[in-house]
């Protein structure tokens, strides 16, 4: 080949190599994302606000609701996830007998589905359950303790941030825990030289050479918490309202498909911009910039 | 190429060939036997794949060997076949021969003369038709529809609550569903075994999934106020949800997360429940000595509850009538009505068929059902049939539920906030209000 003709394949090869990418992401992300748009803005051909304004101001919407408890439950889950998750890690990253073993349960509940974990839950806290039956048992309480039901919709909460922890703090950990892995040990030994205490090293040394994990972390959580959906169906139904239930009930029960479409573009914005933030929030100093 | 240099002689060798094979070909398809009569029966009902699996390989086996007559099962739903039976009569070729569908989707039908006279061929021998489903099968003139099955939401008690009767009320009343048998009795019961048991003891399916729904505006509605829909915020309703609030504090509080009281019920955590046959099913199979199945309570205006009726109808002008009335004959026989009861769950639209029940599970439920049906004070309330716009009609009633018992909002203020969306449904569908309205 003629050294012009190299040229231009070269300039051409990055696009070719993302091509197939870039398709898949058209195909599976953008064709439906432009059908959701269709579906909740266009109606017998023309641009409307019908669905807009049912979410907004019918009396059968429980959109705002459903926004106030999915935040709230983003704001509660997630952090406590986190630093469980972080002190689980480092816990692990300590070696010794029956660390796999350790690892391997903690791991476990990732494995179940939210349906499954939330029935799992149900079933220990529901009024006859294992929960309030031990509780009973011991003496400790006379009357059984009420999780479920829209009287007690605080409740009903706890129980839901229960289950996402006992399900969802697994999948933190793994990244975390990766993330520990490739802390470097000469570091923190060099730290330790220098005369860094624990906390100091963790400050210093691990949290800033992890925050590439934590910011993964971080984000495939909260896109996670603003999916929540199977786990608050099963322990409060619509008692506790969250956007991918309401999406589900509107579009199954109801039948306003464009609503539902609407409750999807709103998670997908969320998450678009939490994401966004992220990346911003947790832009990493490399320590060893270049390696 | 090759292939051209094909010689002439091999060319006609080959087309020889071809000719006798498609000659044979479409002499074998002009000379056959005729196909044995098949006619097709669609179906709104029986459509989930076990039902119609039963329906294939039992009924529909059976019904061949006895009669020689192929049918062929078409579930369908009700939006494909309102749109079939459209064009089918519209362009004068109808192929389907019978139809099942529920009470309201052949009124629709009937209302657009798209339905045979059944009269015309007379009376099924050897069963009789309660008076109830008899009125509704005929409507808009003709005989519209044969009445196939039936089902319906019940309470179911455990013997345990009878200890814990209010004083005036018997087991009695409550077996029989006497005229003491009402809901402030009902109301009177739940407190006083709140009081002395120390937690409600009543429950209701008002999960996402439940059909509480079908209380509200089935149950309730027509008991306290007369109708369905149309007294929807009439000084009566207000009692009924006065009524409601009232009861709600002695209802088990995790009914709101509960779609189906058999569990409940075998879990002990009430021993009054309320929820549809097929939904309680499982905790009289299993314990059927622990449970009774009873009437529901009356109110001011009546005993108030839903009966789904489907119904078998043939389309005007449809093919192989004399055997579509053979289906429909087999089909409504005590025999095969049983059968599916016994697999399916939906109960007979025949009186000899009650007799015809073994003992066990089926018999509490089918004497509970029949209970119901033939209180003297029974008004039965049909669901209406809004097609796509049915989960705005449900979602009216619960919201009014929700605001007003939930959240405890000002119940006038609520219900009339939300009559017009309701009535605005029914134009918008251009459908009838449901029995006991119109």
């Amino acid at each position: 080949m003629s050294k012009p003709n190299k040229l231009i394949l070269e300039r051409y090869v990055p696009y070719i190599l993302i091509a197939p990418a870039l398709a898949y992401l058209l195909f599976f992300i953008g064709y439906p994302l432009a059908q959701a748009i269709v579906l909740a803005f266009i109606k017998e051909g023309g641009f409307t606000l019908e669905n807009i304004n049912y979410l907004l101001y019918s009396p059968s919407s429980k959109f705002f609701e459903a926004l106030y408890f999915t935040l709230l439950l983003a704001l509660v889950v997630i952090p406590i996830q986190v630093a469980i998750a972080l002190g689980l890690a480092t816990l692990l990253n300590i070696k010794f007998r029956g660390r796999n073993a350790a690892l391997y349960i903690i791991i476990l509940p990732l494995t179940i589905s939210d349906v499954a974990a939330g029935l799992i839950w149900y079933t220990l806290l529901s009024p006859n359950g294992f929960f309030n039956k031990l509780l009973m048992n011991l003496g400790v309480i006379s009357e059984p303790i009420y999780f479920f039901g829209y009287q007690y919709r605080h409740m009903e909460f706890l129980a839901i941030v229960l289950t996402e922890i006992w399900r969802a703090t697994a999948i933190v950990f793994v990244i975390l825990f990766a993330g520990l892995q490739l802390v470097s040990g000469e570091l923190i030994e060099a730290a330790e030289v220098f005369g860094a205490n624990a906390w100091q090293r963790l400050k210093y040394i691990i949290f800033p050479l992890l925050k590439p994990s934590l910011q993964a972390a971080l984000i495939i959580r909260t896109l996670f918490a603003f999916q929540v959906f199977g786990v608050v169906w099963t322990l409060a139904g619509r008692d506790i309202p969250v956007l991918a239930g309401e999406a589900y009930y509107e579009q199954v029960e109801l039948r306003h498909t464009g609503v539902a479409a609407i409750y999807a573009l709103v998670i997908a914005a969320m998450s678009v911009a939490l994401g966004y933030l992220y990346i911003k929030m947790f832009r990493a100093k490399y320590l060893e910039a270049g390696t | 190429m090759r292939f051209l240099a094909l010689s002439k002689v091999h060319a006609v060798i080959i087309a020889v060939v071809i000719i006798i094979i498609v000659g044979g070909i479409a002499a074998y398809f002009l000379t056959r036997p005729p196909a044995p009569t098949k006619i097709i029966w669609a179906s709104t009902q029986l459509c989930p794949p076990e039902e119609q699996a039963f329906v294939k390989d039992e009924l529909l086996k059976e019904f061949a060997k006895e009669t020689g007559i192929q049918a062929e099962f078409v579930a369908i739903s009700y939006e494909d076949l309102a749109t079939r039976i459209e064009s089918e009569e519209a362009s004068g070729k109808v192929t389907i021969s019978v139809i099942g569908d529920l009470h309201g989707g052949l009124d629709l039908f009937a209302s657009k003369g798209w339905l045979e006279d059944l009269s015309k061929f007379g009376a099924l021998s050897g069963r009789t038709f309660p008076k109830v489903l008899e009125d509704y099968s005929k409507m808009h003139g003709i005989k519209a529809y044969v009445p196939w099955m039936t089902a319906t939401y019940v309470m179911v008690i455990n013997k345990k609550a009878f200890d814990y009767l209010p004083e005036g009320l018997t087991k009695d009343d409550v077996i029989k569903g006497t005229s003491k048998w009402t809901y402030d009795a009902f109301l009177a019961w739940a407190k006083k075994l709140y009081e002395e048991t120390g937690s409600a003891k009543v429950g209701f399916p008002a999960g996402p999934k439940g059909l509480f729904v079908r209380f509200l505006h089935g149950y309730l509605y027509p008991a306290f106020t007369g109708a369905q829909v149309k007294n929807f915020d009439s000084d009566d309703a207000v009692k009924m949800w006065e009524w409601l609030k009232e009861l709600w504090k002695y209802v088990h509080p995790s009914s709101t997360t509960w779609d189906a009281m058999a569990d409940p019920l075998l879990r002990e955590d009430v021993w009054i429940a309320w929820d549809h046959t097929a939904r309680i099913k499982d905790a009289i199979v299993q314990r059927p000595d622990d449970f009774i199945v009873v009437p529901v309570p009356a109110g001011p205006k009546g005993r108030g509850f839903i009966l789904v009726i489907a119904g078998l109808a043939i389309p005007k002008g449809a093919p192989n009538q004399d055997q579509a009335w053979k289906l429909i004959d087999y089909l409504t026989r005590p025999e095969t009505q049983v059968k599916v009861l016994e697999k399916v769950g939906f109960f007979p639209t025949v009186s000899e068929a009650t007799g015809k029940i073994p003992s066990g599970a089926l018999k509490i439920l089918a004497e509970g059902v029949n209970a119901q049906v033939s209180t003297p004070d029974a008004l039965v309330a049909l669901i209406p049939s809004l097609g796509p716009k049915g989960g705005d009609f449900k979602n009216i009633y619960l919201t009014a539920f929700d605001r007003i018992v939930n959240k405890g909002e000002d119940i006038k203020g609520v219900i009339s906030e939300l009559a017009p969306q309701l009535l605005k449904l029914f134009e918008e569908v251009g459908a009838p209000l449901p029995p006991p309205d119109a």
